[in-house]
């Protein structure tokens, strides 16, 4: 088994807050790993360290074998990001954002149109993504990420502001990218009845911890053994969490 | 090569070159009306015709200058911050001091063009308009590359400072208080002022020849080259947050 990503004791402080805290991944090739965690869990900032946005504190990480930041530009190459709020120039059309994205990757022309097609927003490519709605806007970072075909992807929230039917289709996409050409996906989300529809594999962080790391079906076994209830994601998460939060406040007690 | 050409597609529609070329435009008709309106007056000064020319017009030419280019390095950030389309360069594999010097690179052609643009407004009134044999070419040509030279630093501290700040009116109110303390402070001979990169674009505006000074005109070379580097090593150090 091939891990793509792997980290090692990823920590992230700033000063005397820890957001990441001895975080040790491990994403197989070709899955799709559904990272899951509260608001403020750490996953964004975990997300950005492994994209070289942030600084690590402690800790290393390799994505496919290469490391930050003598590595980053052959990195950054592989992989195709969206992080927290999609990113645009505001006085550019989508088709033109896009374009500079293209051009950055060497990419040819036709990227362009099958990035836009593939979120479905080649209809409203020659607008101004300020003029966009969040939805397009969110489309348009999908599309950005997905430009050009990427080995990875790093998705943090990609359906935030989505209608339902427009969840739905990137659900879809999603799901269906590691079929249609063998890549591996970190995404995270709040919406944890499509993780449980799409991710392969599992992380669960709390306040900076990994609190589980496996297959789904691991999950489950783990959830009953505990007695929790195990029937979806959502309980099982919710469980795991509130019983790390009860721990916590015992610790903080004594 | 690539990288300046991604980033002039960046500036469509932000105004930055719309800005600076209409600087330009502006300073040369000003001069052209100012010449025509105060003729008579400006030649009757106790100064050779040359530095008439150069010197009494060239203040508010100077003051255009320094709002065109406290403006446009404004802008040429913005619109990385706007829509923080800034996130997105950081995770693509690309250079961001590369994009860093681009922008400079963009911004010093541009105000090149402005200063040509100007001084061809000066050399047409200096041929038409000066007594007969007074206008010197050469005299022009180096008073354009002197203003051109001692405008560098305020350019290079402005595209630094407005790299730095998310909220453009930050560098856009650096850039209005350089202008006034540099007004206020321009007319000093303390050298040490020189380090103000707003004083050093205002010395040829309140001298009274159009002979350079060599020792603003190394001081300039050395800001720019600073406030660049400076500059470089931020983007490409700092990460994005």
């Amino acid at each position: 088994m091939k891990y793509i990503i792997t980290t090692e004791q990823l920590t992230k402080k700033y000063k005397n807050f820890t957001a990441v805290n001895g975080v040790s991944l491990h994403i197989r090739q070709g899955s799709i790993y559904g990272f899951l965690g509260p608001n403020g869990a750490g996953k964004s900032t975990t997300m950005k360290m492994l994209l070289g946005l942030t600084t690590l504190t402690e800790g290393s990480f390799a994505i496919d074998g290469k490391h930050f930041p003598a590595d980053r530009l052959t990195i950054l190459k592989e992989i195709g990001s969206f992080i927290e709020s999609p990113s645009f120039y505001a006085n550019l059309t989508g088709r033109e954002n896009l374009d500079i994205i293209r051009q950055i990757l060497e990419l040819p022309k036709s990227s362009v149109d099958d990035a836009l097609e593939l979120v479905g927003l080649e209809e409203f490519g020659n607008r101004l993504a300020k003029k966009y709605s969040l939805g397009m806007k969110q489309r348009l970072g999908l599309a950005g990420a997905l430009l050009g075909r990427p080995p990875i992807l790093i998705l943090d929230e990609p359906t935030n502001g989505l209608d339902p039917t427009g969840i739905h289709e990137i659900r879809s996409l999603v799901k269906s990218l590691p079929t249609l050409y063998n890549c591996t996906i970190l995404i995270s989300s709040h919406m944890l009845s499509e993780i449980e529809l799409i991710a392969d594999d599992i992380g669960i962080l709390n306040h900076g911890r990994l609190l589980f790391e496996g297959r789904m079906e691991d999950l489950r076994r783990d959830a009953s053994q505990e007695s929790f209830a195990a029937d979806n994601l959502e309980n099982m998460f919710l469980s795991i969490i509130e019983k790390d939060n009860l721990a916590r406040k015992k610790e903080a007690k004594l | 090569m690539r990288m300046l050409a991604i980033e002039l597609q960046k500036e469509k529609r932000t105004g930055v070159t719309g800005v600076l070329l209409a600087v330009g435009v502006l300073g040369a008709a000003y001069a052209f009306i100012n010449f025509f309106v105060r003729r008579e007056t400006l030649l009757a000064l106790p100064l050779a015709p040359m530095d008439v020319l150069l010197t009494q017009l060239y203040g508010m030419i100077m003051v255009l200058n320094m709002f065109g280019i406290v403006v446009a390095a404004c802008m040429i950030y913005e619109m990385e911050f706007k829509g923080n389309a800034i996130k997105r360069i950081h995770m693509l594999p690309v250079s961001v001091a590369g994009m860093y010097l681009c922008k400079f690179l963009i911004l010093t052609m541009l105000f090149l063009l402005v200063v040509s643009f100007q001084n061809l407004a000066l050399m047409r009134i200096g041929m038409n308009d000066l007594p007969k044999g007074s206008f010197e070419m050469k005299t022009l040509i180096i008073f354009a590359g002197y203003s051109f030279l001692t405008s560098m630093p305020v350019l290079s501290f402005m595209l630094l400072v407005s790299s730095r700040f998310e909220n453009m009116w930050i560098p856009l109110g650096i850039g209005v208080s350089g202008f006034l303390s540099g007004m206020a402070l321009a007319t000093s001979d303390a050298e040490l002022l020189l380090i103000h990169p707003f004083i050093i674009m205002l010395k040829p505006a309140v001298a009274m020849s159009a002979q350079p000074d060599y020792m603003i005109l190394i001081v300039s070379l050395i800001e720019t080259v600073i406030f660049l580097e400076i500059g470089l090593w931020m983007a490409e150090k700092l990460r994005y947050e």
